[in-house]
């Protein structure tokens, strides 16, 4: 049974919407709930989410299109069902003109006015808003649009048109076509702004930036990092763990690496290492909060934060206490090696796959960081650089010894203060004492 | 003992009577100062009483040429002391008329000559006849006066040489009157008299009467009263006078001219001198008070509007200069502008114009089309000037069509002027223009008419 999507009536005085974008294509499985198109009125803008499950079998407009309100958009159905029957043709059309209805604008939806700022410049524009700019003389470089990404919509022309004085009509011509901007204060008619008060755009001032839309993943970051913030009561203690032995051992991967030994551990797979057998002996950090439970993981899936072209990724090493230290180093190459690729399995990429992470920024000179937690994991151990320190030799003789710091972020709602010190604490011995076979 | 203001304003014409009302309703304490009459030249011996005797002419010219129109009036005469006494009761009545607006926004009004003294720390010192007010602010619209140009013989303005001044206090109609400068003033005199028999002769120096009009307009209304039997003497310079006869070179050679009267119109300067501008610095420019676009003197809290700022010597621009004064004094942002003051001249018929001229669109190099309508496009014009002639004309900017300048010669054209310069203030094009309604029928037509001729 074919499902008409119609173009809803935003508001008494809503007589068409512009679709902004598809999120769907023909052909297309659709969820119920899943979004369809995103279209804007000239205050707002909207998503139309599908309200049965099945295939999209027409689309009757394209974006951009303006489409009159309560017209079929789009039919959702069995593959092969005849859609033909709901184009939107003449007879529709004619009942939306009739339909006149001139009431008191409402507010419908958010009407963001955001203020004028005569800097910016996205790429999209609403027809409307085109329409209206150009009726106005207004020049739409430099408006911050309020719509999806940015996109200027007709509401973001008005405000700009209402913040500025009136223009005269000559003034409104010239700026049109000119492409010239009116003063914020005019010589005209009470304070009106006249042909002489228009000055050019500043080329070198007005352009020195370009709005970007964000990359879908860059998207997900910001989410996830944002709630991160919002929705835990996160701190970072910091601490310094003897590197010598650590340093010791890179000195011998190197020196077997040199005789034909097959991997190359690192530093960070030292560390790394350490983390799986700390976090062994503190099963309180190796654990999700999920608000009214906390869930402890009997394996350890631990996070490794990767810096990719296109952002950081964060896959996870399932059963990493079920490797060796070479297995681990293994692994942590390979799944990095297909981040960058964009190989990686998706399931792994998510926060629930890990128990804990680590994010390793000691190859770049950091010092001490705040790592952020990857929710619901309740703790992140940042990695930084090894710096020499003054270190108590024994019988009153101070030597400069290695030491790598080590940033625990935890969430306080799951762990305390102590225990998540004596853990940071247990790490440090287990970079101290770190012993492996080549 | 003195006392404080938070503006004085010397000069009670145009300039610093509507700057007192505007001021005093906006509640500033205000004191004006005048040595003579509330309403200064314009309604004491300008604009008003000419109007007055011209509008006498008029009905007066009507009479005579009423059979044109149907109506026959018979042995038409007029009282010539009748026209003077009525002239005096109607500025008498507008004088005491800015008297009371002033007792309604409470304005001190003190009837005597101000001398500044100075400035210090609580404002400006002025005494005005043996006291001494002092005011925060200081606005200077002293006026003009007729400027009399160093012409051999030339005497003092009295008995037969008249400034707008004495003529308007004549007792009887000179039987012949010799005009010395072919501006408003010596046109609306001259087209007086001519309405009254008296044979007037017009001297002007340049080559077309009304200097800053239209001048396609001003040869019209120049040819309509050689008609009516003036006499002009175009590109002539006075030379001398002797006695009641004028002498003028005119292409190398000398002629002369006799008149019981002469009038001297040739142009007027500001009063700058006599009240002590001298003692708080400030600075002239061409004779007149140098200002900015706000009416700002180069002293702090010192302002001039009017004539004595030597710009536009019109009432009209008076009046909104004293406004542009008191709107910035009391926190709202205005400037003048000059691109849009109109321009009558009450000849009959009536000469209008506002904004550019071609001559003036010409010297500052802006390109311009023109439009003109013969004032019989409409309806009403026909209806009441029978045999009558006029024109319109409308300047538009080439590129965008944004009204310039409109320029009408016909009755009534001072009335109906005043909606082209609100085309120019608010720069409409003929686009906006073209969606304006007009009544009909009237003979504001005849710009929408111009307009549609583009």
């Amino acid at each position: 049974m074919a499902f008409v999507v119609i173009m809803p009536k935003q508001g008494q005085s809503v007589e068409s919407c512009i679709i902004t974008e598809w999120n769907k294509k023909k052909g297309d499985q659709v969820k119920k709930g899943e979004i369809l198109f995103a279209y804007e009125t000239d205050k707002a803008s909207f998503e139309e989410e599908a309200a049965v499950d099945g295939t999209l079998l027409e689309l009757f407009y394209e974006t951009g299109d303006e489409v009159p309100v309560l017209t079929n958009v789009c039919v959702i159905g069995s593959p092969g069902e005849p859609v033909d029957s709901f184009r939107p043709g003449g007879a529709k059309a004619e009942i939306i003109e009739t339909i006149e209805i001139k009431e008191t604008i409402e507010t419908v939806g958010t009407i963001v006015s955001l203020p004028v700022s005569l800097s910016a410049g996205s790429g999209s524009v609403s027809p409307r808003a085109k329409n209206l700019a150009s009726k106005e003389g207004i020049t739409l470089e430099g408006i911050i649009g309020s719509g999806p990404g940015g996109r200027i919509i007709e509401q973001d022309v008005k405000a700009v048109i209402e913040s500025h004085p009136k223009t005269t009509p000559l003034a409104r011509k010239i700026a049109g076509e000119e492409q010239l901007q009116p003063a914020s204060q005019g010589s005209g008619l009470g304070g009106s702004v006249k042909a002489k008060d228009l000055t050019a755009p500043n080329p070198i001032y007005a352009n020195d930036f370009e709005i970007k839309k964000l990359s879908n993943m860059r998207k997900l970051i910001a989410k996830a990092m944002h709630q991160s913030l919002q929705n835990s009561a996160q701190l970072t203690h910091h601490l310094g763990a003897d590197a010598r032995r650590m340093l010791e051992l890179r000195r011998k991967v190197k020196k077997a690496n040199d005789n034909g030994y097959p991997v190359n551990i690192t530093i960070n797979d030292m560390v790394c290492f350490a983390v799986v057998k700390a976090l062994r002996k503190f099963p309180q950090a190796n654990a999700h909060f999920l608000g009214d439970s906390v869930k402890y993981f009997n394996k350890i899936h631990l996070g490794i934060a990767v810096d990719t072209d296109r952002g950081l990724m964060v896959p996870a090493i399932r059963n990493a206490d079920d490797l060796s230290i070479q297995g681990l180093s293994n692994q942590m190459r390979e799944i990095a090696v297909s981040c960058r690729k964009g190989a990686i399995n998706p399931e792994l990429l998510s926060a629930e796959a890990a128990s804990f992470t680590v994010s390793n920024l000691g190859n770049y000179g950091v010092e001490m960081f705040t790592p952020v937690i990857n929710l619901p994991q309740v703790g992140i151990l940042g990695v930084n650089t090894i710096v020499p320190r003054p270190k108590d030799l024994g019988d009153g003789a101070y030597g400069f010894v290695p030491y790598i710091g080590l940033s625990l972020t935890y969430d306080h709602q799951a762990l305390d203060g102590g225990e998540a010190t004596r853990f940071l604490k247990q790490i440090a011995t287990e970079i101290e004492n770190l012993e492996f076979e080549l | 003992m003195s006392t404080t203001f938070d503006l004085a304003i010397i000069g009670g014409g145009p300039a610093g009577y509507v700057a007192a009302e505007r001021a005093g309703k906006k509640g500033l304490k205000v004191v004006l100062i005048e040595k003579g009459e509330l309403g200064g030249v314009c309604l004491n011996e300008g604009c008003i009483p000419t109007k007055t005797l011209l509008y006498s002419a008029k009905l007066y010219d009507n009479a005579v040429g009423a059979s044109k129109y149907g109506v026959e009036a018979k042995e038409v005469t007029f009282d010539f002391s009748k026209m003077m006494a009525r002239k005096q009761k109607v500025v008498k009545k507008l004088v005491s008329g800015v008297g009371s607006k002033m007792k309604e926004y409470h304005v001190e009004v003190i009837k005597d000559s101000a001398y500044i003294k100075g400035r210090s720390a609580d404002g400006i010192a002025i005494t005005v006849g043996g006291q001494e007010v002092v005011a925060t602010n200081l606005l200077i619209c002293t006026g003009s006066e007729a400027f009399l140009p160093p012409i051999p013989g030339l005497g003092a303005p009295g008995d037969l040489i008249l400034t707008n001044r004495e003529i308007l206090d004549l007792k009887e109609r000179p039987e012949s009157l010799v005009i010395i400068g072919g501006g408003v003033i010596g046109l609306e005199f001259a087209s007086f008299y001519n309405s009254l028999g008296t044979k007037v002769t017009i001297i002007e120096m340049l080559d077309e009467i009304l200097t800053g009009m239209d001048s396609e307009m001003s040869a019209m209304l120049r040819k309509e009263y050689t008609k009516k039997g003036i006499t002009f003497n175009l590109s002539a310079k006075v030379t001398e006078v002797k006695g009641n006869e004028v002498f003028f070179e005119k292409g190398g050679k000398t002629s002369s001219v006799t008149g019981e009267k002469i009038l001297v119109s040739v142009g007027r300067k500001p009063n700058t001198a006599g009240f002590g501008l001298e003692n708080i610095g400030v600075e002239l420019n061409r004779g007149g008070i140098k200002v900015d676009e706000k009416m700002r003197t180069n002293v702090p809290n010192v302002f001039a509007a009017g004539d004595v700022t030597g710009f536009s010597l019109l009432a009209h621009t008076a009046s909104r200069e004293g406004e542009v004064v008191v709107n910035n004094l009391t926190g709202r942002n205005d400037q003048m502008r000059y691109n849009a003051i109109p321009g009558v001249v009450y000849t009959n018929p009536e000469f209008s114009g506002v904004g550019l001229t071609e001559e003036s669109a010409k010297a500052q190099n802006i390109e311009y089309r023109v439009a003109k309508l013969p004032l019989a496009f409409a309806g009403r014009f026909i209806a009441e000037n029978e045999g009558g002639s006029g024109l319109c004309k409308v300047l538009i900017g080439a590129k965008y069509g944004e009204v310039l300048g409109v320029h009408i010669l016909g009755n009534p054209s001072g009335e109906i002027i005043y909606g082209a310069s609100m085309a120019i203030e608010m720069e409409m094009t003929i686009k906006e223009m073209e969606e304006v309604i007009f009544p009909h029928p009237t003979i504001s037509e005849i710009f929408k008419e111009t307009i549609f001729s583009f």
